[in-house]
């Protein structure tokens, strides 16, 4: 509202946070594996290196569907 | 043969029993034959809004069962009599449902009324999922913030995967409604606004509701604040309900600031 209050307006929070969780549902919808995936991931990498956590997202561009597999190292 | 309108939300207490008994009076108030539907079985709440619970004598599950006739069950509204209600069951349980019943349910009201609005249980189980398999559209009631929100594309992501015209291979058509706005928070950045909420939404928008406290003492006396012509929230149902019946009406831009440069300013450091 004012020029120089540098907090972020809630309203823009709420919307960058609706629109991940919103993201994460609806792959959850197309892709009802994505928890058995991630899980058996993680079992696979483990056996190489100590991971974190993983992360999937579905992401569509035009007509390319991917999806992209974060992997977070344990370290 | 009417159209059937689901109207749904996802998340309970966004004001969507509202907004259906305001929408079915707006329509019948342009001159169409609407009959509205309480599909919240075990949770009868239409009949309060609509000022009709006295007059409820048998319920669309009664009918479904053969134990009344459709025309015993419809009750005509006392304000406008091309509008009549059919009450939802109010000791049964939603498993009494089923697609069968339902399906036959709404092809004798789709004979009888140009317009069938049904009045959604809020969630996403089995009673939701029957009011929107036969639906040929659907109004999405929001209220601006984030889980009204995030329930609402949850309850489309159903809508558009378990509705009888979908799999067919046809559209739902979707359309929102955004109930609630308070101008002045938006203005501040505190509410979402209705942009950012059709673009996390992506679907069409029918209108904008601003906050009113008039809806409560509206619904204190069952009598649909539509009907109060000075109400902004009635105003806003009056113009969705016109353009329900396919006549375009302006939208005003509700969520600008109130006039003047004065009242802006009080506002900003209230």
């Amino acid at each position: 509202m004012f020029p120089w209050s540098k907090k972020k307006s809630s309203a823009s929070v709420a919307k960058d946070r609706l629109t991940i969780a919103i993201m994460s549902d609806r792959s959850h919808e197309t892709y009802p594996f994505m928890d058995q995936l991630k899980a058996e991931i993680i079992e696979v990498v483990k056996k190489y290196i100590g991971v974190r956590t993983i992360e999937i997202k579905s992401e569509t561009d035009g007509d390319i569907e991917a999806l992209s597999i974060d992997v977070q190292l344990d370290k | 043969m009417g159209i059937v309108i689901a109207v749904i939300s996802g998340k309970g207490g966004v004001g969507k029993t509202t907004a259906t008994a305001n929408l079915g009076l707006g329509i019948a108030l342009n001159g169409e034959k609407c009959v509205v539907v309480d599909f919240d079985i075990g949770q009868r709440n239409l009949d309060m809004i609509l000022g009709l619970e006295n007059r409820v004598v048998y319920d669309m599950v009664q009918v479904m069962d053969g134990e009344a006739s459709l025309p015993q069950a419809l009750i005509k509204s006392k304000v406008n009599e091309s509008l009549s209600f059919l009450a939802a069951s109010q000791t049964k349980d939603k498993s009494v449902l089923n697609s069968e019943k339902v399906k036959k349910l709404l092809e004798e009201l789709r004979e009888k009324f140009d317009y069938v609005i049904l009045d959604a249980p809020a969630g996403i189980e089995s009673g939701y999922e029957h009011t929107i398999e036969f639906a040929d559209a659907a109004i999405i009631v929001v209220n601006p913030e984030v889980s009204s929100i995030r329930d609402a594309d949850r309850a489309i992501g159903i809508l558009d995967s378990k509705s009888q015209k979908v799999k067919d291979g046809e559209e739902v058509n979707k359309y929102l409604v955004i109930n609630r706005i308070i101008p002045q928070m938006v203005q501040n950045g505190e509410m979402l606004n209705s942009a950012d909420i059709l673009e996390i939404l992506n679907i069409k928008l029918l209108g904008k509701v601003p906050e009113d406290k008039g809806v409560i003492d509206a619904s204190n006396q069952g009598k649909p604040i539509i009907l109060d012509e000075k109400s902004l929230a009635g105003q806003a149902y009056k113009r969705i309900a016109t353009r329900i019946c396919g006549n375009s009406v302006p939208m005003p831009d509700i969520e600008a600031a109130p006039k003047g440069f004065m009242k802006k300013l009080t506002g900003m450091f209230k």
